[in-house]
């Protein structure tokens, strides 16, 4: 395009985007960083082919525009784990313009030895000093003149959870730039031996494979070639005997032996450990900090598994008393307003009877009844975020991993099915959710026991992982996290749920004019295995229906049951229907009025009072219906089944990443199909004998 | 010198040395902060997330089975038991 108007007076010069890679190691505030740089700016997605988190921002300052590139949290950058390849592919490959590597001020050796390797990309790097707070509270005194003199880069203290020194770091990161070459790190020495054959390979590089000089960071390259780094000998297509290689590297392998790349990471740490020495000082006592003070009791053996359980009951409760009546405003809602304007529009544009049906008794019934669950889904979300960002998360893992190796399991399998809740319907309140939870993870176990002797015999795994500090995590964060994790449930509503729906509507109503709904194919199908789940008190025709559709996902359960119900609950609006605007009035006050009893119901979790609150009979159509056709005890049983009985697609696709092939899969739902139907089972007619709920 | 997983909690010991076979036979999966995974293909070298020899590691928790937890410097690890008695380590005073 051309410039609209020839009036200006001076060109628009088009300054290029800087590139920002921002680097560190997890749990070094990293995140928190990139989001208060980034605002509302935050682009979040995965790295292509991988289910890494990948952080984008483009902002502004002062006129530059920057491309902020979050990297994965790694500890070095050597090429063992996915988050160390990407990130260093990133760096070595797409060049970024400048590094920000945020450095955990109060863990500054171990941080040090990724910010060395980070020195030997030849990158302009500035070092965010983060969490700069919590060792000024220790009593740490970190010379920051003397690391920017000893790196030969600038460092800015930074408080990423409290906004501070965001300015000063974009003012270095525009600096940086406006020295051009000059901001280059210096060069750090790993010693004479070493330093000499990194001078003789270099040296050899360039004559030899000249190609590579124009792919590779010199320094680096010669380095990665020394520490015989697997990956880059192979894309560089040079053989570790070499005859460069031995000229350079011979006498290095003679002194040391063979492994240089323990030799290279001892030379890193020692650089790292001296560094800190010289502009770290440490109070020579040490007291005694929150984070041990909390994990001497959440890990204690035998408060730890109790507290585990009371926490997730605390989840669910919570859950369930902040988003049970917007759930119920949203039922009022999209069953009443909503329903009757779409009604209408169709009716104005002349669409066809089947249109309308289709329209409010397949996609509205379906697929609204599933996004009642979405104030659910969200505040299960924000609490899960703010457990996983509190810290707390990783010690439950930590905490189910003990407690599974005492029972002689190891725990592996059992984490993510812990943290995991997302793929099953959100049930009807917090506390049979949080018992249908423990269930599930009591069953994981005994069937762990059971398998033990059978199927998954062999060694338990190695595994390490770091346990960060307890901290509060920040409200942006909080919101960026629970939204990323609440929006898959939306995007599934959107897609599949909504085609199923269509789908089990015309299941429904064909062939075509079927009086009865038990006539109609679905009908017929979920009429023939309905007997199978007579013993588990659900054998009728509309809950087996559901079962089967509910197969692609178990929210479809939901929807699908919504669908069938629609016709019985459907009342004719008594007298004139309201106007488009009393519509919209109704909406906003019970909107109002759903986030007080969203508050006081609360408030009454955190007092006392609420131990004995039962929660308020259920108005919501759709459960009322239901509460017709279930007993509480065939419903709890239902509900039992239908979290045990099927691997969701999510679950499925993580099978089979786990285990390679589908076949563990097959099994696996043979098994969970008959492990379900014994649970439903012993719940049902366990529940009878016992004169419960019957 | 005995293995990490034998002392008690409470305890210190040094880092004296890798395992026999060099960095390459400590690669233990690596899970990140939420607990979660434990992918294919996911493993560090303990001595990037600062299990050096030399090192001072304290036994935060040891229950006698399962994970244990050991805080080297100002980072708290959990590893597995089979990682931990692959460590080997001299038990210090105070």
């Amino acid at each position: 395009m051309t410039a609209p108007t020839a009036a200006r007076s001076f060109p628009v010069v088009e300054t290029a985007v800087l590139r920002v890679a921002v680097a560190g190691n997890p749990n070094s505030g990293k995140s928190t960083l990139i989001n208060s740089l980034a605002g509302t700016r935050l682009h979040v997605g995965n790295w292509p082919g991988v289910t890494v988190e990948k952080k984008e921002a483009a902002l502004e300052h002062r006129g530059q525009r920057i491309a902020l590139i979050d990297l994965p949290g790694t500890y070095s950058l050597s090429p063992y784990t996915e988050e160390e390849i990407i990130a260093r592919d990133f760096l070595v490959h797409d060049r970024p313009d400048i590094i920000v590597d945020v450095v955990d001020a109060t863990n500054l050796e171990r941080n040090l030895y990724l910010t060395l390797q980070l020195l030997e990309l030849g990158i302009p790097v500035i070092v965010a000093l983060n969490i700069y707070d919590e060792a000024e509270k220790k009593g740490y005194k970190i010379d920051v003149k003397a690391m920017e003199a000893a790196l030969g880069v600038t460092v800015v203290p930074t408080v990423a959870t409290r906004k501070t020194g965001m300015n000063d770091l974009l003012e270095a990161v525009t600096g940086a730039i406006a020295k051009g070459s000059r901001s280059l790190p210096r060069s750090q020495s790993y010693g004479e031996d070493i330093e000499a054959a990194v001078k003789m390979l270099t040296a050899g590089i360039v004559d030899r494979h000249p190609a590579l000089v124009e792919r590779y960071p010199r320094r680096w390259l010669a380095l990665k070639l020394m520490e015989g780094d697997r990956r880059v000998l192979a894309e560089a297509n040079i053989s570790g005997v070499d005859s460069l290689m031995k000229d350079a590297v011979g006498h290095l392998r003679e002194a040391h032996g063979e492994d240089l790349e323990s030799l290279m990471a001892d030379a890193r740490y020692s650089l790292a450990a001296g560094l800190t020495r010289e502009v770290l000082q440490r109070p020579s006592v040490r007291k005694t900090e929150m984070t041990e003070k909390i994990d001497r009791v959440v890990l204690n053996r035998f408060l730890g598994i109790p507290i585990f359980f009371a926490a997730m009951w605390f989840v669910f409760k919570m859950t369930f008393d902040l988003s049970a009546p917007f759930a119920d405003w949203l039922d009022g809602a999209i069953n009443g307003p909503l329903t009757r304007w779409i009604e209408a529009s169709t009716n104005l544009l002349h669409g066809p009877d089947w249109l309308v049906s289709l329209m409010t008794k397949g996609v509205i019934a379906g697929v609204g009844s599933v996004l009642v669950f979405v104030p659910v889904i969200f505040a299960m979300m924000f609490f899960i975020t703010f457990l996983e960002g509190s810290g707390y998360m990783a010690r439950a893992a930590f905490v189910m991993d003990r407690a599974m190796h005492s029972m002689g399991l190891h725990g592996k399998s059992f984490i993510p099915m812990i943290l995991g809740f997302g793929c099953n319907v959100p049930a009807q309140s917090g506390t049979v959710l949080w018992s249908l939870y423990v269930m599930g993870i009591v069953l994981a176990v005994l069937m762990g026991i059971l398998f033990k002797r059978t199927l998954f015999r062999g060694e338990s795994p190695m595994f390490i992982m770091e346990l960060p500090p307890y901290r509060m995590p920040s409200g942006r964060s909080l919101a960026i996290h629970t939204w990323e994790k609440g929006k898959h449930f939306l995007i599934k509503a959107g897609t599949y749920i909504l085609a199923v729906s269509v789908l089990v509507w015309f299941l429904l109503n064909l062939p075509w004019g079927v009086e009865n709904k038990k006539d109609s194919y679905l009908g017929k199908v979920g009429s023939a295995i309905a007997p199978v789940f007579a013993p588990l008190g659900f054998g009728n025709w509309e809950a087996s229906s559901s079962l089967i559709a509910g197969v692609i996902a178990k929210e479809i359960v939901v929807g699908t049951m919504g669908e069938i119900y629609v016709r019985e609950t459907e009342k004719k609006p008594e007298g004139p229907a309201p106007t488009f605007f009393e519509d919209l009035r109704e909406i906003g006050t019970s909107f109002a009025s759903a986030g007080r009893e969203a508050f006081t119901n609360v408030i009454s979790t955190v007092g006392i009072t609420s131990l004995k609150a039962e929660e308020k009979e259920e108005e919501a159509t759709l459960r009322s219906v239901v509460a017709k056709s279930f007993t509480p005890l065939s419903a709890y049983a239902f509900m039992a089944f239908v979290l045990l009985y099927m691997p969701c697609v999510v679950a499925a696709a993580a099978f089979k990443h786990e285990f390679g092939t589908w076949k563990w899969f097959g099994v696996a739902f043979v098994y969970q199909t008959i492990l379900a139907w014994s649970v439903a089972f012993i719940v049902y007619q366990g529940g009878k004998l016992f004169g419960i709920g019957g | 010198m005995f293995p990490l997983g034998l002392l008690g909690s409470g305890e210190k010991g040094e880092v004296v040395d890798k395992v026999p076979g060099g960095s390459h036979a400590l690669r233990p999966c690596h899970r990140d902060s939420a607990g979660t995974g434990c992918r294919k293909g996911s493993t560090v070298r303990i001595e990037d997330m600062g299990i050096r020899p030399g090192k001072t590691i304290e036994m935060l928790s040891n229950e006698g089975g399962g994970a244990l937890l050991v805080k080297i410097d100002e980072a708290r690890i959990a590893m597995g038991r089979t990682m931990a008695m692959k460590i080997m380590v001299r038990r210090k005073d105070g």
